[in-house]
């Protein structure tokens, strides 16, 4: 009796609005009730599928490489090496100009130890190492979602840890949710905001000053792009390249590239200003693999730092990060 | 049907979907696997199991799609695709008895008809949520108008996908384990006989 009860409750209809109900109600619960363990079950089934996404996202790679290596209007022949050289100056342009934005924020740190002599040496040297991983998923019915990475704790991962995409271009932000051997990163556009300053694509002028360079704060559209309201004092011109100045970012990725200006257009209601639209250089659902850079922390007088295992050590913005 | 090869395909079809990404992707348009597989089950099993087999797709949907909240953090929310993929297939299996399920373009019509209404009711649930709980919507800072284009064309282009996906899932129907009855009703002409 109770036996026949139970199998027609899972056979009928009830049961299909018990599970409607309850998906209701979980859709529905706060933020802080979900937190704690619904990343973690996802984790779980997506683990023993990784071989999975990782063989179908180097399939993609292999079918619909990233657009950024492939220049239609450039003549066939040599473009590896070509491609090659022109990665090479774009890292050591984004070298120059994070060495240019470092000397400024030092400059403004030492003012401030002097005028409070207790500020500690933040900004000062510090202790980068670099994990691989590949671009193992994206998210599912998003075009612009969360991308996981197969680079966890194990390899010294944490949360916070800026990852770079195509050699010095910034792709975002290693998420709260960090496994042992997988990570997802929010993607830089969906990042509630990035300070940077635009500059020329053929890099900054060494004779002006660094502040010469219109600073602006990209806010996602939603779109897959960025806008921001930016002085009209500033030279201005499609085509330009955002590279991040921003203090609540990871000090290495100062000075990378994350967008190119595709649109200017003036505000009516502010004169002054103009209004532009940035799209990412490169997104990292495209790409086949990136580079998480570890800051294992201010270094000392003499101090060498920790290494996490796994990782390892180069500057910030070297070439090894491919 | 054996659950056994529904939930292997499921979880497939959501790794491909996730790995393959921009693959099948034009412009905004992007196009997925996983609601194929819905369609092909709504169409060949059993009406009563449809409805409970599109939830538990729309369960592996969400853990696979994990919010991005307003501070940059994912937070994986089930529930949103639970209802969203249970209302469509709700659409789809009225459709079961008129579709000509050996024209392709029908079961292509199948997908897109379950990708509007799953879509559809993803947004009135996300829009839902956002309300009760106070957060952002997945789609900020776009509008939701915006968001209803962008998941219509995704409906269409799943409707493309469906062509190759149900070629191939259709020669693999023997091991889905459907059933097949044919119910016989009597009639003036069976009488006759």
């Amino acid at each position: 009796m109770h036996v026949s009860r139970m199998q027609q409750f899972l056979t009928g209809k009830r049961l299909d609005w018990t599970l409607v109900c309850l998906a209701f109600l979980v859709a529905l619960l706060p933020v802080r009730v979900l937190r704690p363990w619904t990343n973690d079950v996802a984790r779980l089934v997506l683990i023993p599928l990784v071989p999975v996404t990782h063989l179908s996202s180097s399939l993609r790679d292999r079918i619909r490489p990233s657009l950024s290596s492939f220049e239609p209007s450039r003549p066939g022949f040599a473009s590896t090496e070509v491609l090659a050289l022109e990665a090479e100056v774009e890292r050591l342009r984004t070298l120059y100009e994070a060495s240019r934005l470092d000397a400024s924020r030092l400059e403004e740190s030492l003012v401030a130890l002097r005028a409070t002599s207790t500020r500690a040496g933040r900004g000062a040297l510090i202790d980068v190492a670099a994990a691989t991983g590949s671009i193992v998923a994206t998210s599912n019915g998003e075009n612009d979602g969360i991308v996981r990475i197969n680079a966890g704790t194990r390899h010294g991962v944490v949360p916070g840890s800026a990852v770079f995409i195509d050699g010095d271009v910034f792709a975002g932000l290693v998420s709260e949710d960090v496994g042992s051997f997988i990570s997802s990163v929010t993607p830089s556009t969906r990042l509630p905001s990035i300070g940077c300053r635009i500059y020329p694509a053929t890099g900054s002028d060494p004779t002006q000053p660094i502040g010469s360079a219109p600073g602006a704060v990209l806010k996602p559209t939603g779109r897959g792009t960025w806008t921001a309201d930016v002085a009209s004092a500033g030279e201005l011109a499609v085509g330009m390249v955002a590279r991040v100045a921003d203090d609540r970012m990871p000090r290495s990725a100062l000075g990378a590239r994350v967008g190119r200006v595709v649109a200017i257009a003036p505000i009516e209601q502010v004169p002054l200003a103009r209004r532009i639209e940035v799209e990412p250089i490169l997104k990292a659902k495209d790409a086949a693999s990136a580079v998480v850079v570890l800051e294992m922390g201010v270094l000392g007088a003499g101090e060498g730092g920790r290494e996490p295992a796994g990782a390892r050590t180069s500057t910030p913005l070297d070439g090894g990060r491919r | 049907m054996h659950w056994s090869v529904f939930i292997i395909a499921v979880l497939l079809a959501s790794a491909l979907d996730a790995g393959l990404g921009g693959l099948f992707e034009v412009g905004s348009l992007r196009a997925e696997i996983l609601p194929s597989i819905v369609v092909f089950v709504a169409l060949s099993a059993p009406k009563k199991i449809v409805v409970r087999a599109a939830m538990l797709v729309g369960l592996v949907a969400d853990l696979f799609a994990p919010v991005i909240l307003g501070d940059g953090t994912p937070l994986v929310v089930p529930g949103p695709r639970v209802l969203a993929f249970a209302l469509g297939a709700a659409a789809v299996i009225p459709l079961r008895g008129l579709l000509y399920r050996q024209n392709p373009l029908s079961n292509s019509a199948a997908v897109a008809i379950f990708s509007a209404f799953t879509a559809l009711a993803w947004i009135v649930m996300s829009i839902l949520r956002s309300v009760v709980t106070g957060g952002d919507v997945p789609w900020w800072p776009a509008t939701g108008t915006s968001e209803l284009v962008v998941q219509f064309l995704g409906a269409l282009g799943d409707a493309v996908l469906a062509l190759p996906v149900f070629w191939v899932l259709t020669r693999t129907k023997p091991i889905w384990g459907f059933e097949t009855k044919t119910r016989l009703t009597p009639g003036v002409a069976r009488e006759g006989l």
